[in-house]
């Protein structure tokens, strides 16, 4: 079985706590694979190219929840926490998700 | 003596930065561009208990890694401009993301001072935020700020004077020890003056200072430099959200994902943008064309004669008297003719960018553009081009990427504006059974012509994949009336200024054309009746034969409408002209009551279901007859074809060369006259045959 370990280092200013963990990947599906309303976890990037850097910056990290709300064309919107994302399927085939 | 404070605002895009720099810059908003790039620079100026505050809105970015041009843009301005302080604006209910910018900010260690925006809306998602907290851990200011009412900004004023004063600066983030430590050795091997932490992780990583740290860093946490860093400001960022807000858990109805069910559905969603965009088209249009006309007769009717009027009673000579008349007042004028359209479509624009509507645009419309070459955002200048092109290429500037900006750029002259409309409709109405057919095939080429030129440019010219398409959708907000005038206000000062100077030269020149010498008897024996004479070769192929014809394009290089009163000026030459009396109290009574018409049929047009700015008239019954003598029916056709590709607008040559560069311009003008007239000989030639 694969693992990924994600990079939640708790460390805030005035003290450092880590907590890095690992989550199971028990089959490859990536963010073009999910349908409308459908929810799941970012677990990984394939690769780190400017626009993964770009979307991981606008919120879609490691560890964080995403649900589609709307697929159009080569288009996909997906909701995480409070943000609303576009990105394009050649984009969202790169974000693996569980 | 007051003191000057230069002030960076920084933060991700759509977290209110101009809603705020409008609150605290008021009117004192100036929009310009950003040196060397088309990006938009906004600027602030503003006295606050002694000191001359100078706000700088860098553009909305996510992080400081230089990935696009407006993160590089950023990253230059903080480095090599040096601001006094910098404002980080967070939006607080999506604080966690926007935390990642403010942690490669706090690395500066310059002072700063945070602003938690729109804290009633994370309210409404139950997010809380000890900034008493968040102060301590960071020791810099955090205010809450509301930017729709305008709450905290003299506490944001009074913290960014505080700070600047005492010199406060952060806690610069810290991180893992084995990165501190490698960060501490690089120190130690340079020579030049104290880095701060954001240089020295820049310098880490392209590896440039120290001696191997960053393979040691690599070879120790298994993971490229890039990767350590990211990881390291995501850990500091996570870590102080978590110290510092709190979510309560509960499930807000969310306004935003509901509007989004319709507004994104494939099929409603195409329904409410066809729809919004008539409606833009519909109020820009009709609602200021009144406008623009009652400006053109003020103008004319009014200070023109003025003018005239006033010079020769001091006893100016009657050439300096229409010199100034026609060339400096009519020159200006055409640019202030411009400004109740301008001004519109940038008020309609920006309420759609402040409602947050704007972005839903390009994803809609992505699917078909994204088949062109083009982003979903590259629809809305070109549906604008159809109203006009100047403010079409203005609006290119919504557009990330300079490659689409310039593709885009290059389509926009191909969609047919009204002021080409009016010749069409003279012409098509003259020699055509079906005028109607005849404009919509117009139209219909400009289109093709735009789309051919983007699918060869983008296979010659500005090659290359199709970037990707990554954006944020905002959540909906009621824009603010204040603030979209204030930005309107802005937007108008800014296009009088750029536009303006450049044509109000050309027309002195084109006005000099036709008046010089000045011994001359009529039209035929000015600079510009010589200039058309030599023309004439070149346009003899396209079927325009008649210097008259050809001499009229020159004035029309100002606005493709003056082509018919060129003509008619060139052609009624022989008869004397007639000199009105100028009476002011009685021309004044006639321009008031003009104007209260104008706002009359500018609102009563917001009640009539079609646009009416493309319902012309034909044109004077005389000038038709001399026309109709001029012309067969393939040569009026070519002249048509000839008028509707050759970019002959000074405005939008001008906001080309602004927006694009001076070459960039030039260049579209020559491609565009070698397309015009390859197109119009073939139609002249072919239509010859029937």
């Amino acid at each position: 079985m694969k693992f990924f370990s994600g990079y939640h280092l708790k460390r805030a200013p005035n003290r450092i706590e880590t907590k890095v963990f690992a989550i199971p990947i028990d089959h490859e599906t990536t963010l073009n694979d999910l349908k409308i309303a459908q929810t799941a976890c970012i677990i990984n990037f394939y690769k780190e190219n400017e626009a993964i850097k770009k979307v991981e910056a606008m919120g879609l990290r490691c560890g964080e929840n995403v649900v589609i709300l709307q697929k159009l064309g080569r288009g996909i919107v997906v909701k995480t926490n409070n943000s609303r994302i576009v990105l394009t399927t050649d984009v969202a085939e790169n974000v693996r998700v569980k | 003596m007051t003191k000057s404070i230069k002030i960076a605002l920084a933060g991700n895009p759509n977290v209110g930065k101009t809603t705020l720099l409008n609150h605290a810059a008021k009117t004192h908003l100036k929009i310009g561009n950003w040196s060397g790039v088309t990006v938009e620079k906004k600027e602030g100026f503003l006295t606050y208990k002694g000191y001359d505050l100078h706000f700088v809105d860098l553009p909305g970015i996510y992080t400081l890694e230089p990935i696009s041009e407006d993160e590089w843009i950023a990253c230059r301005f903080l480095k090599e401009e040096k601001p006094d302080i910098i404002v980080n604006i967070i939006e607080t209910s999506s604080a966690e993301r926007d935390l990642l910018l403010t942690t490669e900010l706090l690395e500066f260690g310059k002072p700063m001072v945070i602003a938690l925006n729109m804290s009633d809306e994370a309210r409404k998602h139950g997010i809380e935020v000890d900034h008493e907290h968040a102060t301590k851990l960071l020791d810099i200011p955090v205010i809450k700020t509301n930017g729709k009412k305008g709450e905290g900004v003299s506490d944001l004023l009074d913290a960014i004077i505080d700070s600047v004063k005492s010199q406060r600066l952060p806690k610069v983030p810290q991180y893992n020890r084995e990165v501190e430590q490698a960060l501490l050795s690089i120190t130690k091997t340079s020579q030049q003056e104290k880095l701060d932490k954001h240089t020295l992780l820049e310098r880490l990583a392209d590896n440039t200072l120290g001696n191997g740290e960053k393979s040691d860093l690599e070879s120790y946490f298994n993971k490229d430099i890039s990767g350590i860093i990211k990881n390291e400001r995501y850990a500091f960022a996570h870590g102080f959200y978590s110290d510092t807000f709190r979510k309560k858990k509960f499930t807000a109805k969310d306004l935003t994902d509901k509007i989004d069910k319709i507004v994104l559905h494939p099929v409603l969603g195409i329904f409410i943008f066809l729809s919004v965009m008539f409606l833009l088209f519909k109020i820009s249009f009709d609602f200021s064309t009144p406008f623009m006309n009652w400006t053109e007769g003020f103008i004319n009717d009014f200070l023109s004669p003025l003018s005239q009027s006033l010079l020769s009673n001091v006893g100016a000579g009657n050439w300096l008297s229409q010199f100034f008349s026609q060339a400096i007042i009519g020159g200006v004028g055409f640019v202030i003719t411009f400004l109740p359209l301008v001004a519109m479509i940038f008020f309609l624009l920006s309420l759609l960018e402040m409602s947050g509507y704007m972005p839903r645009i390009a994803f809609i419309m992505d699917r078909f553009m994204h088949k062109l070459g083009l982003h979903g955002k590259g629809m809305i200048p070109l549906l604008l081009g159809f109203g006009c092109n100047v403010p079409a290429v203005m609006a290119t500037r919504t557009l990330d990427n300079k490659r689409d900006k310039l593709l885009v750029m290059t389509m926009i002259p191909f969609m047919s504006c009204p002021a080409r409309l009016v010749v069409f409709s003279f012409f098509a109405f003259l020699f055509f059974d079906h005028p109607a057919f005849i404009i919509f095939g117009l139209y219909l080429l400009g289109i093709v012509v735009g789309l051919l030129t983007a699918f060869v440019l983008r296979k010659t010219a500005y090659k290359g994949q199709l970037s990707h398409f990554v954006m944020e959708l905002p959540p909906y907000r009621t824009p603010r009336m204040r603030t979209v005038l204030q930005i309107t206000w802005a937007q108008v000062k800014s296009f009088l200024h750029r536009a303006g100077t450049v044509i109000f030269a050309a027309s002195i020149v084109v006005w000099l054309l036709l008046n010089i010498p000045t011994n001359r008897q009529n039209p035929s024996e000015s600079a510009a009746a010589y200039i058309g004479k030599m023309i004439t070769p070149v346009l003899k192929p396209i079927g325009i034969k008649d210097w008259r014809i050809s001499t009229s394009l020159i004035p029309a290089f100002l606005a493709r409408e003056i082509v018919l009163s060129s003509m008619g000026t060139i052609y009624s030459a022989d008869e004397p002209p007639q000199h009105k009396d100028f009476h002011f109290i009685p021309a004044l009574e006639h321009q008031v009551i003009g104007l209260g018409e104008a706002t009359k049929s500018s609102v009563l047009s917001l009640f009539t279901p079609d646009v009416e700015t493309f319902q012309t008239d034909e044109g004077s019954h005389s000038l038709r007859t001399v026309i109709r003598s001029s012309f067969t029916t393939a040569s009026a056709l070519s002249f048509m074809i000839f008028l509707l590709l050759y970019n002959s607008c000074m405005a939008t040559v001008a906001v080309m060369a602004r927006e694009g560069g001076k070459k960039f311009a030039l260049l579209f003008l020559a491609y565009s006259f070698f397309i015009a007239w390859i197109t119009a000989f073939i139609v002249y030639h072919i239509g010859g045959l029937f």
